[in-house]
Parts: C-alpha cells; sequence; structure tokens
C-alpha cells in the first residue's frame, strides 16, 4: 500500500495544530504571568499607603502609627518577597529564544520598589523601634558575578525560614538604576556579592553561619537562632 | 547554549510528534487491513523447515525445541545447528530431540556465528519456506497456519510476527516487553501496510526459501543479519509482511550489563547496515522504505544530540543546586518543603514534553489494543514506558561510541 498524498498532508497539518495549540497554551500562560506580575505590582508597597502611615506619624504620634503598621509590614514584607520569585520564575518561564523587554522593565519597577520600601523599612524601625534585621543585597549576573547565585541561594534559605522578621532586599546592579547606584555610592559597595546587614557592609559571599550569627545578635529568630 | 538546546527541542518535538501521527493515520486508513485475518487456502501443505541456531544455550533450548514440537503443521523440518558451543547445548539438544525424524541436527564444533549457522540451515532446508528462530524463544501451536496464508502475494518474501517478552518479571523487562510489543509488532505491522519494514526479528521470522536464496541468504559479515536481510529484500523490491495475530515469546538478558551488551550490538549493527546500504537512503526507488529509513534515522541521531544536550544542561543543574545545597548544610528535606507547583510558571518546552508523553502513551495504548493484551496486565510497564526514551537514548550513545572507536563488536 503507497501511502496517499492526503495522508501526508493532514498529518502536516495535525502536527501543525498541536504545534500552534502548545503555541497558544504557551502565549495564553504567558499573558497569565504578565497579569499576575502587574496586579502584584499594583497591590505591592503602594506608595500613598506608606504616605498614610507616615502622616499618621507626624499627626498622631509614633505609637498608634506603629500599632497600624505591624500586621501591615508583614503583608508588604510577605508580597513584595514572594513578587520577587515570581518575578524570577516567571522571566526563565517566558524567556526561552530572546529577552523580554517587559521583564526586564518589571525588574527595574520591582527594584525601585524595593527601594522605597527599603527606606520605609529603615525610618520605621528606628521609630517603631521594630525588632527587625534588615539585610540588603547588591548582586551582578551569574557570568560577572560567579558567587552572586550562592549568596542569593543562602539568603533565600535564611529569609524562608526567619519569615518576616528578617526582611531580605535584592538589588540588580546590572540594571543601573540611578537610585540604586547612589545607594551602592552610600554603602562603598564595589565588588560583588555585597550585603548590608543592620546597616554594616560585608562584601565577598558570607557563608550562612556568619550571617545568621550577625543576625540573631539583633533579632532572636526562634527558627535560626535556637 | 540554551537558544540552540531550545531550537532543536522544537525540532525533535515536530519530527517524533509528525511520525507518531504519521503511524497513527495509518493505523485509522489502513484498519481493515491491520485486523484482517487471511485464510489458509493451500490444498497441500508446503513444506516448512524451522532453522534454530544455537550458542551456549543449554539453559533455553529444550523450551524452544518443546515449543517446536507442540506446532500443529503437517509437513515440517526442524534443522538446530549447535555454533561450537561450550556448553551442554549438545547433549541437551540430542535428548530433547530422540525419536523425532523432524529434527536434523547438525553438531558443529566450530563457532562461526548466528548467519553462518542460517546459511547452513537454508542450503539444506527442503522446505517451500524456512522459517528461523532464536534458541530462546517459544512460539504458539498454530503459528503455520497464520502466518503462511501471508505468502499467498507471490512479491512476498518474508512474515514477521508480533514479539513478546517471555514472563517479564522485573520493572525494566516489563517496560522492554512493552517496547516489543510497540516496536517490533504494531510498528512493524504498520510498515508492512506501506512497504517500510526494516528487520525481520531474529526471535521468529519466516521467508520464502527462493527468495532468500536468491539475495544469498544472510550476510555473514553483519552482526544484525535480521536488519540486514530485510534492507537486501527491500532493495530486491520484495515484499514483507506481518502477522499481528501469531505470536513470539523471546527472553531478554536478565541483567542490565547483559542488556546493554545486547542493544549495542544492535544499534551499532543498524549503523554498519545503514553504511552499507546508504544508497537507500532517501532514494524515490525504494518507495517508502527509502524515506522511513531516512526519517527514523534523522530523528534518532537528532534525539541524540538533544539528549546530550539535556544531560548536560541537567548535569549543570544539579551540580549548581549541590553547591547550593551545600552551602545550606545538605538539608534537602528542607529544600522539598519549598517545591510547589505553579502551572503559570510552566514554559513551552515543557509543554512540548508533555504533549510528547501524551502521544509516546497514546502509541503504547495503541499497540497494546491492536495486539490484543490487556492493558490492565501491563500497567507497571507503561508507567515505565516514558523512561525507555532516556534508556534508549543512552544505548544508543553507547553504540554510536563503539562505532567510532572502530571497536569490534561480536555477535556474542
Amino acid at each position: 500500500m503507497e501511502i496517499k498524498k492526503s495522508i501526508f498532508v493532514m498529518e502536516f497539518l495535525i502536527t501543525i495544530i498541536l504545534l500552534l495549540s502548545i503555541i497558544l497554551i504557551g502565549s495564553v500562560l504567558n499573558k497569565g504571568r504578565k497579569n499576575f506580575i502587574d496586579e502584584q505590582m499594583q497591590s505591592v508597597n503602594d506608595i500613598s499607603d506608606m504616605q498614610v502611615y507616615l502622616l499618621m506619624s507626624d499627626t498622631y504620634g509614633d505609637k498608634i502609627a506603629c500599632l497600624s503598621l505591624k500586621s501591615k509590614l508583614k503583608d508588604w514584607d510577605k508580597s513584595l518577597w514572594d513578587l520577587g520569585n515570581k518575578l524570577e520564575q516567571y522571566r526563565i518561564a517566558s524567556e526561552e529564544f530572546s529577552k523580554d523587554e517587559y521583564y526586564l522593565e518589571q525588574k527595574k519597577q520591582f527594584n525601585e520598589k524595593q527601594q522605597l520600601y527599603l527606606i520605609f523599612l529603615t525610618k520605621i524601625k528606628s521609630d517603631c523601634n521594630l525588632n527587625k534585621t534588615i539585610i540588603t543585597f547588591f548582586f551582578q549576573n551569574s557570568k560577572d558575578c560567579n558567587k552572586c547565585d550562592d549568596q542569593s541561594y543562602i539568603l533565600t534559605d535564611i529569609k524562608r525560614k526567619a519569615g518576616d522578621d528578617v526582611a531580605i532586599f535584592s538589588f540588580d546592579a546590572d540594571l543601573n538604576i540611578t537610585n540604586i547606584n547612589l545607594l551602592m555610592e552610600y554603602y562603598g559597595v564595589n565588588e560583588f556579592p555585597c550585603i548590608i546587614i543592620n546597616e554594616k557592609k560585608y562584601c565577598g559571599i558570607q557563608d550562612r553561619n556568619f550571617i545568621v550569627e550577625k543576625i540573631c545578635k539583633d533579632t532572636p529568630v526562634p527558627e535560626l537562632c535556637n | 547554549m540554551n537558544v540552540v538546546y531550545n531550537i532543536l527541542a522544537y525540532l525533535v518535538w515536530f519530527l517524533a510528534t509528525y511520525w507518531v501521527v504519521l503511524l497513527l493515520l495509518i493505523v485509522v486508513s489502513g484498519k481493515e487491513k491491520l485486523f484482517e485475518k487471511k485464510k489458509f487456502t493451500y490444498k497441500n501443505y508446503p513444506r516448512v523447515s524451522v532453522a534454530v541456531p544455537a550458542f551456549n544455550e543449554e539453559k533455553k533450548i529444550s523450551f524452544t525445541i518443546k515449543s517446536l514440537k507442540r506446532i500443529k503443521y503437517k509437513n515440517m523440518e526442524f534443522i538446530i545447528i549447535n555454533d561450537g558451543s561450550s556448553d551442554k547445548t549438545s547433549q541437551v539438544v540430542t535428548k530433547t530431540i530422540a525419536g523425532d525424524s523432524r529434527f536434523v541436527f547438525i553438531d558443529r564444533k566450530e563457532n562461526k556465528g548466528k548467519a553462518a549457522s542460517l546459511n547452513e540451515a537454508i542450503s539444506i532446508a527442503t522446505g517451500k519456506f524456512v522459517a528461523t528462530m532464536d534458541a530462546d524463544s517459544v512460539v504458539e501451536p498454530n503459528i503455520f497456519m497464520k502466518v503462511l496464508p501471508h505468502f499467498e502475494n507471490k512479491k512476498t518474501a518474508a512474515v514477521t510476527v508480533s514479539v513478546a517478552v517471555k514472563n517479564p518479571k522485573t520493572f525494566l523487562h516489563k517496560i522492554f516487553d512493552l517496547e516489543y510489543i510497540v516496536g517490533l509488532s504494531l510498528f512493524l505491522k504498520l510498515f508492512s501496510l506501506v512497504d517500510a519494514v526494516f528487520v525481520t526479528p531474529g526471535p521468529f521470522s519466516i521467508y520464502r526459501t527462493s527468495a532468500i536464496k536468491e539475495i544469498g541468504g544472510f550476510d555473514e559479515n553483519n552482526i544484525t543479519e535480521d536488519l540486514e536481510i530485510a534492507y537486501r529484500l527491500q532493495k530486491a523490491r520484495y515484499k514483507i509482511d506481518n502477522c499481528l495475530d501469531a505470536k513470539v515469546y523471546t527472553i531478554i538478558p536478565p541483567k542490565f550489563k547483559d542488556l546493554c551488551i545486547q542493544r549495542k550490538r544492535w544499534y551499532s549493527g543498524a549503523i554498519q547496515t545503514l553504511m552499507k546500504h546508504n544508497k537507500m537512503i532517501g532514494r524515490k526507488k525504494y518507495g517508502t522504505f527509502g524515506y522511513f529509513v531516512l526519517f527514523n534515522y534523522s530523528l534518532i541521531f537528532l534525539g541524540m544530540i538533544l539528549f546530550i544536550g539535556s544531560l548536560y544542561l541537567g548535569a549543570t543543574n544539579i551540580f549548581n543546586n549541590l553547591i547550593y545545597i551545600s552551602q545550606t548544610n545538605f538539608n534537602f528535606l528542607e529544600q522539598l518543603k519549598y517545591l510547589q507547583f505553579d502551572i503559570l510558571a510552566t514554559g513551552q518546552i515543557s509543554l512540548l514534553g508533555f504533549i510528547a508523553l501524551g502521544t509516546t502513551m497514546l502509541t503504547a495504548v495503541v499497540g497494546l489494543v491492536l495486539t490484543k493484551t490487556k492493558i490492565s496486565e501491563k500497567k507497571l510497564g507503561l508507567l515505565g514506558y516514558p523512561l525507555l526514551f532516556f534508556l534508549y537514548q543512552f544505548f544508543w550513545i553507547l553504540s554510536v561510541v563503539a562505532v567510532i572507536r572502530g571497536k569490534k563488536i561480536k555477535w556474542r
């Protein structure tokens, strides 16, 4: 039996339809990813919320402002951390062939939001006497900084255990954002990875025990320090 | 690296899906022929010779001989060739065939190889048809009544049957059992419908004696004589048919190491045959066969490169993760706690993988249905069937390396 030409045509069409279905599902997922990031980006760390708390503090005093802030901080911290993870995860899933400008733009926005939250947190830490360790992490892409991924992994592990007792802010130096450059200049960061734990700078990779020791000195997190 | 890998993944996926869809369309378009049962219409029972070469088969050959004795057919002879065995094959054969005049026993002291043994048997065979059978296989009693009607077409030079693994016990054997059902039963049936059969499996195949003599018998220099002869039959424009209804059960090596050796021989032999008959590849003159060979081996080659790429990326990933985990004192369980499935994090390459997995499983199920095998009996094999992709690539890499290194692979 010779294979009819119509069979070849039909199988080609079926294979193409299957491929197109995959591409379609892929683009639906891609859209879903972008919608999710957009929504999260909108809801995370809204600047007007921060202004309200700062005004509350000025008008009614630190005590009442700090009381209402404590529950809100936990949400901000978690959503910012989750968003950072999702942003990286979704970028990898989307960028199979080429870089997507969308993710670059979102990363910039995310870094800016992080910086805003860092400033806010640093301010209210002293105003409200918050027992929270703030870690600022400066990194570069893995080609230029082969230990940055390792440092990131250690910090992720610490964050997972410590929860909202430790706030970690990761700043991508490659994005070349003016405010981040200024922040690096302020701390005198000129090598990567570099972490700032409660305003003290430690450049070069820092092992887990060292970071945990520094955290526990200021914030006795039961999951880490016991 | 990632972009090249992704392009390759798309290409292999496209070719593999194209291949599977083609086979499934052949099933649909040729379904009458697929289940067609041919009636035995010979007025006189044509004589059939069965050639069974044996080398160190003392443990299994008695089962093979007993299976031959159970065949219900009037006009046949069995030629057993001891190919210089160093064990007690000779004594076992002599004892098992004693008193049965249908058996001819050639007890050779020198080991000449399987193809030479088969040629020797063919040279003395008196049958109009000659079946070749491995000394570790068993056939069903009415096999000739099922396969001989396929020779009604004068152009048919050989008929293959469904091959299954005898008593698959281990998980690995159950996977290979399914591979035999799909690869050596379903695929050969489908290929026979479009005149593209590329192998007449060693466990059992039957040939028209005149045709096999015309093409000069088996190639004694080839380590996969059952593959090579199919190429030459196709070259001579003979037809190779398949009888899905008839079954042969064969044994696969119990140890993984022996399985590797067997597969290395098969695939190195395939390369050897391909090189010998390279002028048949993609040539219109040889019809579907030429195109199928080209397509099949292109897919194997690209699949192998994709597999090597996957291994490299996988190993790099594992290595990096180990370094990361080492930073947290190798607390694996702790890390597992944080794993979570997020459909949105599924990339397109993963989607290709899911579809490929689906079509692979579909092919396996179609194979079981067409060979009338109960799916419930093969559920463990089905479960492990996707692993075959990795094993298959692993065996191919072993074989390619052996061929490149010019390592001589013996039949045994």
